[in-house]
């Protein structure tokens, strides 16, 4: 053993910077060992990001780690521009729509506040551990009460609506609402984006609210590009942790998890360096962490087989287009730098879309979520619908498909993009998984679904950040309150770490 | 007139039919036949007396084909197997044989069987439920390959004090010195047989495993050579009496296999079962250490005691009361042993009755006198394990009585 600390991080996405920075800075001697050549993983990468709208780190957490405030505070709330191919494109921010008849506008705007308050009674638990399945301790009670009495506030109405639609798919709760068309297709993507689910399937209304749970400081379920933009982000979560005497490597790949006597003794890297620390905290995906550096040998069989199963084969592809000017949409105007361009111009759309990924096929018409980022001249694409385990893998044709195929949707919403096009790529999801330890590829490390969700995320038995061996706990987006930009699974996971400490 | 008396071949409805079964057949003059794995397998042959008295006296053959049967080989097999079981698989050495149980995660036991180690990276293990999807799991991620060889593989139990001695006129050089839960390879009657010192009775005798098809080869051999040593066949119902008496718990009467269970309460732990002796928690981790580990310092809620009842009637499916007022447990198995002739049973004792408290217990026995029942109550005293047990099952060599 070369080396010894406190703690060590496995992997330095923002939940792992999150994570080492308030085990540093309550005094704890971390190590954090990044693979790859960048810090801040899916959103770190300034020449391939697999995550560009880096927008939702919660305000609890930039507080706690004492980060800058302009790093959230001061910039606009992020637009979205749902692309309308029968007429003038909507443009949402929050509940304040441009391009709709005003009594929809009123509609989606009631529903909006609606879905919003229920959102925010959700969302406190954002930031709570997940009570045990069987044996809660008071404090995990004490959080999942707080979340009740919120929904109880809520009113009998609303707390009523909310338990009859929570399960329920966002087609029908959007149809009822406002009827198909570019502001249900917004609303369907949000819901939907990541994940291996279509606006029919079961459970989306409570991915949708998930997503609106994100809180800003422009107020709860508004989302904002951070000023400097990603890049600023992952630079203010690495020196939060270098300041208070955190130390940071790349390009220093994991190769196991060392265990002795039952409990995490440290890891030992691929060059074969061995370091020793108590406390280990993966923020590598849940399968990864445990089926490989971990190692099955480790864990009991139904554990394993849980993990086996947990959802996690990702869905989205990643296309990036160097263009020679910024975007023209069709109504004449450029696609502003931060401004999001969603191209699925109805459910039906999504639902379609959906269809073939679900027999391991591509879409005809990806359903996508575009953003331009103006200082790298760049078209950021997600794709939407390109399944990991796709008939006959991922070859270079089959991308090259894929590219052709997204670029001609995306022609109908910026003409003249195609010809404006110097250089493409495209990530798949086989390439995300290789790329960034998230087994299947998935952006969010495993579905965000009602049976992966809280008490039973990443799965049955797993919750709660702290693993069988002891002083392994997972602090990544496959551990509670899971996916996007939120840092909370670092933040609770460190908490958890922190707690166990001290008994 | 004239009577005939010959065997008619028998057609089991919906059952197989085992290797020995054309044997089976011509002895089975009770034709009592239960499903055992799907086979059609003897309860009863002839007359339990008389095939419960030849295993304690003579020697007796069972037909174990049906007992479930599984290979489990390559590099991590050792790995595997010693994560399935709670003893401590490392060191068993090739050629010999370990009695196991194997948990789920939350240390309620799933089965119990036999581990054959038949070399450095080649185990079987026997059972009484199907395991595959279970031992599946428990393998996945390891270099190892595990089929089902239940069906590929005939078995039959050579049990009793002459069993020795009928393996030995059998010309089988060195049985004699083969060591209780040791392996052999052997030939009888030009077929190859692997030998195992095993078995369910808790008495001298052996194990016979037969490719199926030198099953009647092997079978006539055994019978030929046994007529002067006593040799009898034998169904379940007899086998059912030693087993009590030698202490061998049997899965779905004393105990359910927690994967079985409907109700979570009703699976068992091996400190609730009494085999404590067979976890060794110091070892590399196995499926249900941790939860073992907690349950190791708790007194169980309940516990599995063999117990003794005075008088001679027979305790089965008796409660168990303390002082002949307060119900405490309630019996499993039971037996009036003709060998021990003692009064014996495995009673469920909720605790701390059977743990610390083990005076003043009852068992109420119903036992019927001409269409008219009767309670009696019979005080019972925790015994200990086994009721029988015999110098000669472990003498090597054993004797040829």
């Amino acid at each position: 053993m070369s080396a010894r600390y406190d703690a060590i991080i496995i992997g330095a996405g923002h939940n792992g910077l999150v994570a080492a920075a308030m085990l540093a800075r309550k005094g704890r001697k971390v190590l954090v060992l990044e693979a790859r050549d960048h810090l801040g993983g899916m959103l770190g990468d300034a020449d391939f990001r697999v995550a560009p709208l880096p927008y939702a780190l919660r305000p609890e957490i930039i507080r706690s780690l004492g980060l800058p405030a302009q790093l959230m505070g001061t910039s606009k709330p992020v637009e979205t521009i749902s692309f309308n191919p029968d007429g003038p494109s909507v443009t949402v921010l929050g509940a304040r729509t441009i391009g709709l008849a005003p009594e929809v506008a009123q509609t989606y705007a009631t529903l909006r506040a609606r879905l919003g308050r229920q959102a925010k009674a959700l969302g406190v638990m954002m930031l709570e551990p997940p009570p045990g399945l069987g044996k809660a301790s008071l404090g995990e009670m004490t959080g999942l009460a707080r979340m009740a009495l919120k929904m109880r506030l809520l009113g009998k109405t609303e707390m009523r609506d909310l338990l009859r639609i929570i399960l329920s798919n966002v087609w029908d709760l959007l149809n009822d609402e406002i009827g198909d068309g570019p502001l249900a297709g917004a609303l369907a993507m949000d819901a939907t984006l990541g994940g291996a689910m279509g606006p029919r399937s079961p459970g989306t209304v409570l991915t949708l609210l998930y997503r609106m749970a994100s809180h800003s400081a422009h107020g709860h379920g508004l989302r904002v590009m951070p000023e400097g933009g990603p890049d600023a982000l992952v630079k203010a979560l690495s020196d939060c942790v270098t300041a208070a005497g955190g130390e940071i490597r790349t390009g220093t790949p994991v190769e196991k998890i060392l265990v002795d006597q039952d409990k995490t003794a440290g890891v030992r890297l691929q060059s074969g360096e061995e370091i020793a620390a108590p406390l280990v905290l993966s923020n590598v995906s849940p399968k990864t962490t445990l089926m490989t550096l971990l190692g099955v040998e480790h864990l009991d069989g139904e554990f394993v087989r849980r993990c086996r199963n947990m959802a996690s084969k990702g869905m989205v592809s990643r296309l990036d287009f160097d263009i020679a000017q910024a975007p023209t949409l069709g109504s004449g105007s450029t696609l502003q730098n931060g401004q999001r361009l969603m191209i699925a111009p109805g459910m039906h759309a999504i639902e379609t879309a959906f269809n073939a990924a679900k027999y391991g096929d591509l879409p005809e018409r990806p359903v996508l979520e575009a953003s331009y980022d103006a200082a790298a001249n760049r078209l950021c694409v997600s794709a939407q619908f390109t399944p990991h385990d796709l008939t006959g893998g991922w070859t270079d044709d089959v991308k090259a498909r894929l590219s052709a195929s997204v670029l001609a949707v995306l022609e109908d919403a910026l003409p003249g993009l195609s010809s404006a096009v110097t250089a493409s790529r495209v990530m798949s999801p086989v390439d995300i998984e290789t790329g960034y330890g998230a087994a299947g590829g998935h952006w969010h490390h495993g579905e965000l679904r009602v049976d992966q969700l809280l008490m039973l995320r990443p799965f049955d038995g797993a919750a709660q950040y702290r693993m069988p061996v002891a002083g392994l706990y997972l602090c990544g987006a496959g551990a509670h309150p899971g996916g996007d930009i939120s840092g909370a699974p670092g933040f609770n996971a460190a908490r958890a770490a922190l707690r166990d400490g001290r008994n | 007139m004239t009577a005939t008396a010959e065997p008619v071949a028998q057609v089991v409805s919906g059952l197989k039919s085992g290797p020995f079964h054309d044997r089976l057949v011509a002895h089975n003059r009770q034709q009592a036949w239960m499903n055992w794995m799907g086979y059609a397998s003897p309860s009863v042959l002839d007359s339990v007396e008389f095939e419960y008295f030849a295993i304690r006296n003579q020697s007796t053959l069972f037909d174990i084909s049906p007992m479930c049967k599984y290979a489990i080989t390559g590099p991590d097999a050792e790995a595997v197997l010693n994560r399935l079981v709670t003893r401590d698989i490392r060191k068993l050495k090739p050629g010999r044989v370990a009695y196991c149980i194997w948990l789920d995660e939350d240390g309620q036991v799933v089965d119990d069987g036999t581990v054959f180690r038949l070399s450095e990276t080649e185990f079987r293990l026997c059972c009484q439920e199907p395991q595959l999807s279970w031992l599946e799991d428990i393998a996945w991620g390891f270099d190892v390959s595990i089929s089902d060889v239940t069906r590929d593989i005939a078995g039959l139990a050579l049990q009793g004090p002459t069993s020795c001695a009928l393996l030995k006129d059998l010309g089988l050089a060195g049985i004699e010195t083969l060591k209780t839960f040791g392996i052999a390879e052997f030939a009888i009657g030009g077929a190859d047989v692997t030998i195992s010192r095993t078995g369910f009775t808790g008495d001298l005798g052996y194990e016979l495993w037969i490719a199926p098809a030198d099953a009647l080869t092997i079978w006539d051999a055994l019978m030929g050579a046994g007529k002067l040593r006593g040799l009898r066949v034998i169904g379940y119902e007899a086998l059912d009496m030693a087993r009590i008496e030698a202490g061998f718990l049997l899965p779905k009467v004393d105990f359910l296999s927690a994967q079985t269970v409907l109700r979570p309460d009703r699976a068992n732990t091996p400190y609730e079962l009494g085999l404590e002796w067979l976890v060794t928690l110091d070892k590399p981790h196995f499926n249900g250490r941790r939860a073992l580990l907690d349950l190791s310092g708790q007194t169980p809620p309940r516990k599995l005691v063999a117990i003794e009842i005075e008088r001679d009637k027979p305790a089965h499916n008796a409660l168990v009361y303390h002082k002949k007022s307060r119900e405490v447990g309630m019996v499993t198995s039971a037996l009036w042993s003709p060998t021990c002739k003692r009064n014996i049973a495995y009673a469920w004792l909720d605790a701390p009755y059977g743990q610390s408290v083990t005076t003043d217990l009852w068992v109420e026995i119903y036992l019927q006198k001409e269409i008219r029942w009767q309670r009696r109550m019979a005080r019972c005293h925790p015994a200990s394990r086994p009721f029988f047990s015999h110098p000669r099952r472990t003498a090597t060599p054993p004797a040829d009585y």
